[in-house]
Order: structure tokens, then C-alpha cells, then sequence
């Protein structure tokens, strides 16, 4: 019941959001100078207001944005206008899975590299490997994505011609990008991995679990890991976030035709259809991640009341 | 669900068995989320895969459509030119000239085995070869042009290149809804079965014998041309006649139309009030179209193998504009079963070009195949191609460099002083200009003299030797050298004791009393750079302020348009070899034109070279019109563009040319100890 109503609130809420992020960027997208029609070569006044009909541009404003809500609450974000061939929906069901795709890969990347290295960290703390680790750790959160994307081109690609430089459709051609995407959460996760895991190897129970004689192995795996990966469950949030934004820039240096690429074209060129529908499956994407981290985090510490 | 569920129920309401659950899911929650992940994994990993195609080759930007009339750009040209095939096809043909460019002749090996021109020029007739046949098996008629050309010059397509058909008769009558009382119309009815246009409703054809518009401008001859946005817009009444046949008797029958989208005749009531004439207008019918009839434009069906175009007046470049892509057919029962915008999916497309479309992935690859149908299938030699869009010149050229990518049309020019000393670098000067346009409404802009100093003070050859650096050519005139029979204007190159005494006769002696002038450019290093040189040239040389202002892409657009500047950097590439393609921008107003100037003569140079037959007259007066445009300075020609190829060794067919044109079916790939051969003789004969 505490579940349900947990969940139909959060289902309100995001509906406000949604409602919202669409209002506003209706508006913004309008507001800014530009449109869909403008083009190096300049249209002449009856195409112009062909294709303005066509395209119901030539309504007053807020027609079009009662029009637009409406489909859009249908699921119907409307035709492309760059990409004339597609709608909109198509556009996002292509996009979408190809994004996904390289986020999960980076993210597992991230969570397998970083609660490792954090764990390692935690128990031989202060050795040589804690040193090491920690420092590529910083190195990660530091270096941003593109730059640690060219290096990784210059090393992987030209020097020792590991993977492919750029390209969707191999399973080869994802390694890098994933691995440039999920680097800086790596590093994020090995060190939330390293405080949460000191400060539970430093609790009673611990002890307890040692004088049973209980080996080393059981007790780090078996009774602190699950205590401090919580505070890298509540990170997982944000980090979709990250990994949303931080698609984006790779997308473009990997020439991968994900939702990124979509959503900065569509940008670029005025495509507003195309850019709401990314947008609103943006914010949608991002609310559930965050519900779904919420969730598992109840489900992983008994203490926390969903509300 | 039922998982997540538990385990909260419980924390309410305490029983053991629950208790027991909730240890349960608590226990296996991690190895679930581990499952969950690895098949996330294994899903995102066999996202469908594909081979690499015989030959992979970036197209730059997304193709905004592959609809021959509703594309522009030369990416769709790529496409759409592999997929479809018009008439004409423009094809390597003769020597190379000193530049080692091979000149690009429209010529009959395409759908037409042959052409013949009559009358002066104004008649061409084209004879379809037989074994020409659409993907699906249908033979290709003339019947298919005619209604392709249609569906082109319809107002309702809104193609952009529509005025590429207006040399022909009563073309752009048809597509402007420029009528005049007397005119045979077709009026199509309103009952399409789906909004979308083609298929069309009934058409009905007959004589426009009243026309009653919203302005008081009716009476006289001249003025009684519906104005094509009144027509769209549903603001004008149409009364037409029509001969009906009944058995061996022929009535006449009249009827009243107005033009309506929606079937609403709302915005007609206070026409009705104008009118005083004596038809009765008691049941105005709606319809969709009353347009100039189609069986009155010069585009007749001869045969199923002949089709007769009537120009104007004679026009030289008529065959090119045939080979042109936008006049490609498209097959008229495709477009009418799934309609404007699905009939180009990938398992709906019918087409009649040398490859055909397999797989279409957004922003990634379009998945060209071989056409067995194609006529000439058996001089077709790759079976497989994939046209990349690689947004990224960096990315592209990366891929070009570990063979990813076979020819790269987009490196970046900043890598272009080490590129250009590589043999796979293929680069000619072709048809685009670079030049900076001067918004002459703008004071101390408007001043002819002033403009003219900006231009002379400005050191072309150093942009292009130091900045550009690709092998470009300093520009003085605004159309490329290399167009046969035209000799360009000639300016004098950077001349700044001239500028200063012109800008002192203007009235600003060593630039005192001038504002400071902003200069526009879309964000990018490269234009950057060149205003940056320019800004050096006029502050040093006329002693004038210069501001840079860049703004993103779009709103650079619309700066531009809307006159919201005082210098920007602009381009332009021709869309067929000739200096109409340029010039015609220029005209007063032209939508292209964006600079607010104008002059008579130069608009009536323009006018009169689009009617003159003899082609040394004609050249003349583009001669004559481009001076004007240099002596105003209107625009300030910075240099010409040079195309950027790099093509693997490996690749023969390739030829660099003028337009920067490389038909994709003549393309062949040289495998390990096959014997070079040279193509251009077994495809031009």
C-alpha cells in the first residue's frame, strides 16, 4: 500500500515535471531567434507558407501549443521537420536503444572498475594499490569525457589499433566509448566505495564477524560490501544523469546515432518537434532512474521509509 | 513488481512469513540487479550488426530527405543521384583541362537514349530507352516524368528547387496559382481521401471565367492574377466552366469554387458582399486547388517513350538542370499508396537508379545495394554501399586514416596544410565562392565608395596563404573561374592607397567620422580566423573599428534574414555550371539577395540572359551585371573554394571536376593485381 501510493505520487509528480519541462521549452525554443524553415538558401514566400501550413507553423502561438500538448500527451511528438522522411517517434526508436545500450555498457563499466578498485582501496588501505587506485580515481573525475576520449583515440586507435576509431554496429566499436563514458563514474564510485567500506570495516559487527574467524574474503563480501555500496546506490542517480549528458559530447566524437546526437542536431538546426521528444523522454527517462534508485535503496537498507 | 513489493508491505505490518520474504528478496536483490545488468549487456550488445559495405564513404550531414522534390544540398545529390535516375545523367566527359579537372557533360545515358532539340532551342524531346524499369518491374514511361514534374511543381509539395522548371512553358503559371480570367484550370475536389497530398481527389477541368479577389484590383487585364497566397489561404472565388459530355450532347455547366483546407468557407462571406456580377453565388462549393491546368504546361506525354518539354525561350543550360537531381521521377503508385513521407522507407521505395536502398539508420548509415534492374547493371560494379553521416570532420577523417572509410568528402580545414601534400588528397578549385555580404541599408554601409575601400583594403592572398592554407584562390569577381564561355569581372586585388582615397571621397579621410562596423560570422575557428585577418586589414589599412560578432549557426541564419548585420561571411555553391547560378541571387529582393541592394540593370541583365539564345550575347550580359555587382560592392568576394576529397588508393572512377559531382555507380574498386583500366572511355563513349 506505502509502495502504491509512494509510486502514484511520484507518477503525479512527473507528470507536473513533464508538463512543465514542456512549457517552458516550447516557449524558449520559439523565443530564441531561428526557426525550422530557415536555411542557407532562403525559401521563397509561398514555399514558405506552404510548408509553414504544412507544418501548422503558421498558427498563432498558443494553437500550436495546445495542439502540440495534445499529441503529445497521445504519444505523438509529430513529424521531424530536418529529418523529413521520420517522425519524431521513429527518430526516438531508433536513437534511444543505441543510447541505452552505451549507457548500460558504461555504467557496468563503471560500477565493476569503481567497487573494485574502491574495495581493494578500503582493505589494503594505505598500501601502494590504495595509492594507485585513489589517484586514477581523481584522474577520472578530473579529466573530462572528451579529452579522455581523445587520448584513449590517440592510444587504442592510431597507436595500437586495438578497436576502430569511430562507428556504431561492432561489438568493438562500443568498448571505447563505453569506457570513456563510464571513467569519471568509475572513479566517483571507487572512492563513495572506499569511504563507505572503512567507515563499516571500523563497526562492531565487523569485528564480531573477524572473532568468529570468519575469513577475510567472507567478510568483506558477505557482510561490509552490502553496508557501504549505499552510498553508491544513492549515487546511481545522479550518475544516470551524468551518463545521459555525458553521452551526448561522446556520441558526437564516436559518430554514435544515439539520442545525443539527435537532441544537439535537432537543437542546431531548430527541429522543435524533435527536440521536445527528446527532451520529454529525457526528463521521463531521468525520473524513473531516480524512483527506481529510491526503490532499491528501501530494498537495500530496511531503515529507509519510502514517503 | 511483485519483488520490490514485499519487502515494504512488511515494514508496516510485521507477520513471519513476510518477515521470511523480505530476507529473501534482501538476499538476491544484488544478484538480480547483476542479472539484470548482464542481460541489459548481452541486449545492447547484439544490437543488430552490419558488414561493412563495399564502399563506405562520409556524407557529412543527415540527409534531410530522400524525395527527389523535396531535397536540396549536395549530401541528399549523393543519394538521391545512386538511388533514382532522371533523363539526363551529368558524366565525366572529355579532357582534362590544365587543373586536371575532367568536365562534367549532361549527356543520354540515363533514362533518355537519346535527345533531340528543336525550334530554336525551345523544344526538346526525349526519348526513354526501352529497357529502363523501375525497382518493382514496372517499365519507366514518359507518362512517370510528366507526372513526377507535376507533383514537383505542385504548390502543395513546396519543393525549393521548384524554379529549376520554370524555363519551362507555363510552369511556374502552374505552380505560382497565376491565373487570369480565360485560363484553362484544373480544380481538384475536396475529397482526398487522407490529408496528405497523392493521391489527389477528383480533378475537374475547365475555364476560369470569373475570378473574384479580396483586393479591389479586378477589372483590368493585368491586374486579374490571383495572388498565390490569397488562393492557399481560401481568400478568392473561382467560377468555372466546364463542357460536360453526355452521350452525343455537350452542356455547359458552371460552378462557383473557393479554395479551402479544411472544407470551411468561413473567410469568403465578405467577398461575396464585393461581388457585382451576375452568376449567382448562393452555393460557393470548397475544393482544394484551382490551379493553371497541367495539360497547358509545356510537358507533354508523346509517347510512353517520348516526352516533348516546351521552354520559354531558349535556355542553354536546360539539359543540366535535367540531370539535375531534384527532376528525378519517382514512381507514382509508390507515392500515392504511402504518401509523402513513407514512401521513401526502405521496404516501400520504388526507384530506378543504378543502386537500391536496403537499410536506413537515422544519423548513421544509409545501406545502398546494387540494382540488377538498373539498364546499365552490368557497368555497376559495387554491390554494396554504405553513405555514412559523420557530423564530426575530425571523427571522419580519423576513420578515413584506419580504412574505415573509403573517401572522406569533409576534412578539416585545419588539417588541410598537411593533407593536401598526401596523393590521396583529391582537391580542385570548383564552383563556391566565399565572400562577405554588406548590408547596404546599413549607414556608413550604404555608401558605394565606402564599400569599395572595405573591399580594396582587404589582403586576399594572405587569408588564403596564411589562414585557409587548402591550395584556395584569392577572389576579386563572385563567379568561380572555369565556366565555359564566361570571363569573369577582373578586380585589381588589394589596393590600399585606393581604399584610402575612396573612403576620404566618401567623406571619412583616414576613417575618421566612421562607426565602428561589426563583422558577422557563424561560430567556427575557420571564419574566426579570416575575420579576424580582415579586422587587422581594415584597422590598419582605413583605420576603422571593427567588432566580431559570431553566433551559432541558426541564429546566424536569421540574422541575415532579417538584415539584423552589417558585414557576414557567407558562401555559395553553384548548383550547375553556369553564372546564373550565382548571379540570379543578387537580383533586387531575391530571396537570396539578403543584402538590400538593387539596380535596375542589373535586374534587367539578368532578365534578359535568362531569354537570350546565342551564347556569347549572353555571357555578355552576365559579364555586364557582375561588374555592377563589383563596382557597387554589394558583396566582398574573399576567395574561391577548392573541393576536399581523400580517396584510398585503391578506388579508380573518381574523377575531380568542377561541381564536385562523383557519380557512385562509376566508382570500381582495384583488387590485388587486376590491371588498371580506364574507365572514362566505357562510360562516356
Amino acid at each position: 500500500m506505502q509502495l502504491l501510493v509512494f509510486l502514484l505520487k511520484r507518477l503525479g509528480w512527473m507528470l507536473i515535471t513533464v508538463w512543465v519541462v514542456f512549457t517552458l521549452s516550447f516557449f524558449l525554443m520559439r523565443a530564441i531567434p531561428g526557426g525550422p524553415l530557415n536555411g542557407e538558401r532562403v525559401l521563397s514566400e509561398s514555399v514558405r507558407a506552404q510548408l509553414e501550413q504544412r507544418y501548422n507553423l503558421d498558427d498563432p502561438l498558443f494553437v500550436q501549443y495546445t495542439t502540440h500538448l495534445w499529441n503529445t500527451i497521445c504519444f505523438d511528438f509529430g513529424p521531424s521537420y530536418k529529418l523529413q522522411d521520420f517522425t519524431v517517434n521513429e527518430v526516438l526508436a531508433q536513437g534511444f536503444p543505441v543510447s541505452a545500450a552505451l549507457g548500460i555498457l558504461g555504467m557496468t563499466f563503471a560500477l565493476l572498475l569503481g567497487m573494485t578498485a574502491g574495495v581493494v582501496s578500503a582493505v589494503c588501505r594505505t598500501s601502494i594499490y590504495d595509492f594507485s587506485f585513489m589517484l586514477l580515481a581523481t584522474l577520472g573525475i578530473a579529466i573530462p569525457s572528451f579529452v579522455l576520449a581523445s587520448m584513449a583515440i590517440v592510444l587504442f586507435v592510431f597507436y595500437f589499433q586495438f578497436f576502430p576509431a569511430a562507428g556504431w554496429g561492432e561489438l568493438k566499436q562500443i568498448v571505447l566509448p563505453a569506457m570513456c563514458l563510464g571513467a569519471p563514474f568509475a572513479g566517483y564510485i571507487a572512492r563513495l566505495t572506499r569511504t563507505g567500506m572503512l567507515e563499516i570495516l571500523s563497526n562492531d559487527y565487523i569485528r564480531t564477524a573477524y572473532a568468529k574467524g570468519l575469513s577475510t574474503r567472507t567478510v568483506i563480501l558477505r557482510h561490509a560490501l552490502r553496508g557501504s555500496i549505499l552510498p553508491v546506490v544513492s549515487y546511481l542517480g545522479p550518475a544516470c544523469a551524468g551518463i545521459l549528458t555525458g553521452s551526448l559530447v561522446l556520441e558526437k566524437i564516436f559518430a554514435i546515432p544515439g539520442m545525443g546526437s539527435h537532441f544537439i542536431e535537432a537543437a542546431l538546426q531548430r527541429d522543435f518537434t524533435l527536440g521536445m521528444g527528446a527532451l520529454l523522454t529525457y526528463t521521463v527517462l531521468l525520473y524513473v532512474m531516480n524512483t527506481l534508485v529510491d526503490l532499491s535503496y528501501s530494498i537495500i537498507d530496511p531503515r529507509v521509509v519510502l514517503e | 513488481m511483485i519483488v520490490i513489493q514485499c519487502p515494504l508491505l512488511i515494514s508496516v505490518r510485521s507477520n513471519i512469513f513476510r518477515r521470511w520474504v523480505s530476507k529473501l528478496v534482501r538476499k538476491f536483490f544484488p544478484l538480480l540487479i547483476l542479472l539484470a545488468l548482464l542481460g541489459a549487456v548481452v541486449w545492447a550488445v547484439s544490437m543488430g550488426t552490419l558488414p561493412r559495405a563495399d564502399f563506405v564513404f562520409n556524407n557529412g550531414a543527415e540527409i534531410k530527405t530522400m524525395d527527389p522534390a523535396q531535397a536540396t544540398g549536395s549530401p541528399e545529390g549523393r543519394v538521391i543521384n545512386a538511388l533514382f535516375e532522371g533523363l539526363l545523367r551529368s558524366l565525366p566527359a572529355g579532357e582534362p583541362d590544365e587543373l586536371g579537372r575532367i568536365p562534367m557533360k549532361p549527356v543520354a545515358r540515363g533514362m533518355a537514349d537519346r535527345f533531340t532539340v528543336h525550334a530554336d532551342g525551345t523544344v526538346y524531346r526525349f526519348h526513354i530507352r526501352e529497357d529502363a524499369r523501375w525497382t518493382n518491374g514496372d517499365p519507366v514511361t514518359a507518362t512517370d516524368f510528366a507526372w513526377s514534374w507535376m507533383r514537383f511543381l505542385h504548390p502543395e509539395t513546396a519543393s525549393e528547387y521548384n524554379y529549376q522548371l520554370f524555363y519551362v512553358r507555363g510552369a511556374e503559371k502552374f505552380n505560382a496559382v497565376q491565373l487570369a480570367v480565360g485560363d484553362k484550370v484544373e480544380v481538384e475536389l475536396a475529397d482526398r481521401e487522407t490529408p496528405e497530398l497523392f493521391p489527389r481527389g477528383t480533378i475537374r477541368r475547365g475555364i476560369l471565367r470569373e475570378l473574384i479577389l479580396p483586393l479591389p484590383t479586378e477589372g483590368t487585364a493585368e491586374t486579374d492574377v490571383a495572388d498565390d497566397v490569397a488562393a492557399i489561404s481560401g481568400k478568392a472565388i473561382f467560377i468555372v466552366e466546364f463542357q460536360t459530355e453526355s452521350g452525343n450532347t455537350s452542356a455547359k455547366e458552371t460552378i462557383a469554387y473557393a479554395v479551402s483546407a479544411d472544407g470551411s468557407l468561413a473567410g469568403i462571406d465578405e467577398l461575396k458582399q464585393t461581388y457585382t456580377g451576375d452568376f449567382p453565388l448562393a452555393d460557393i462549393q470548397p475544393c482544394k486547388h484551382v490551379l493553371y491546368d497541367f495539360n497547358e504546361v509545356g510537358i507533354q506525354v508523346l509517347s510512353p517513350q517520348d516526352l516533348e518539354v516546351t521552354l520559354n525561350s531558349a535556355t542553354a543550360f536546360f539539359p543540366e538542370l535535367v540531370a539535375f537531381y531534384p527532376l528525378h521521377p519517382v514512381h507514382r503508385g509508390c507515392v500515392e499508396q504511402y504518401g509523402a513521407r513513407r514512401f521513401t522507407k526502405a521496404e516501400h521505395i520504388v526507384t530506378n537508379g543504378p543502386f537500391r536502398l536496403k537499410e536506413r539508420r537515422i544519423r548513421d548509415r544509409i545501406r545502398l545495394i546494387k540494382n540488377e534492374q538498373y539498364w546499365n547493371a552490368a557497368e555497376v560494379e559495387l554491390d554494396s554501399i554504405d553513405v555514412m553521416s559523420i557530423q564530426s570532420e575530425t571523427t571522419s577523417l580519423n576513420m578515413y586514416l584506419t580504412g574505415q572509410l573509403d573517401w572522406d568528402t569533409t576534412p578539416p580545414n585545419a588539417m588541410l596544410p598537411i593533407l593536401k601534400k598526401r596523393d590521396d588528397f583529391v582537391s580542385t578549385p570548383f564552383l563556391a565562392s566565399y565572400f562577405y555580404r554588406i548590408n547596404t541599408a546599413k549607414p556608413p554601409l550604404n555608401h558605394p565608395l565606402v564599400r569599395r575601400a572595405l573591399n580594396l583594403a582587404i589582403d586576399k592572398r594572405s587569408i588564403v596563404d596564411n589562414v585557409v592554407k587548402g591550395g584556395q584562390t584569392p577572389a576579386d569577381s563572385f563567379v568561380p573561374p572555369g565556366m565555359n564561355g564566361y570571363q569573369g569581372y577582373q578586380g585589381s586585388g588589394q589596393n590600399v592607397k585606393r581604399a584610402r582615397e575612396l573612403l576620404a571621397e566618401a567623406g571619412y579621410p583616414n576613417g575618421k567620422g566612421l562607426p565602428q562596423i561589426e563583422i558577422l560570422y557563424n561560430t567556427a575557428d575557420s571564419h574566426r580566423d579570416i575575420a579576424e585577418v580582415i579586422q587587422q586589414d581594415w584597422k590598419k589599412n582605413l583605420g576603422i573599428n571593427v567588432v566580431l560578432r559570431n553566433l551559432e549557426w541558426g541564429s546566424y541564419l536569421d540574422s541575415l534574414q532579417t538584415g539584423d548585420y552589417m558585414v557576414a561571411r557567407s558562401g555559395w555553391i553553384g548548383d550547375y555550371p553556369d553564372p546564373n547560378t550565382f548571379l540570379d541571387m543578387f537580383v533586387t529582393d531575391g530571396p537570396n539577395n539578403q543584402t538590400s541592394w538593387g539596380n535596375v540593370k542589373y535586374d534587367n541583365n539578368i532578365k534578359m540572359a535568362k531569354r537570350e539564345a546565342d551564347p556569347a550575347a549572353r555571357m555578355q550580359l552576365f559579364v555586364e551585371a557582375e561588374t555592377i555587382l563589383m563596382e557597387e560592392q554589394a558583396i566582398m568576394p574573399i576567395y574561391f573554394y577548392v573541393s576536399k576529397n581523400m580517396v584510398q588508393p585503391n578506388i579508380q572512377g573518381f574523377y575531380a571536376n568542377l561541381q564536385d559531382i562523383h557519380p557512385l555507380h562509376l566508382i570500381k574498386i582495384r583488387r590485388e593485381g587486376s590491371a588498371t583500366h580506364d574507365a572514362i572511355s566505357e562510360d562516356t563513349n
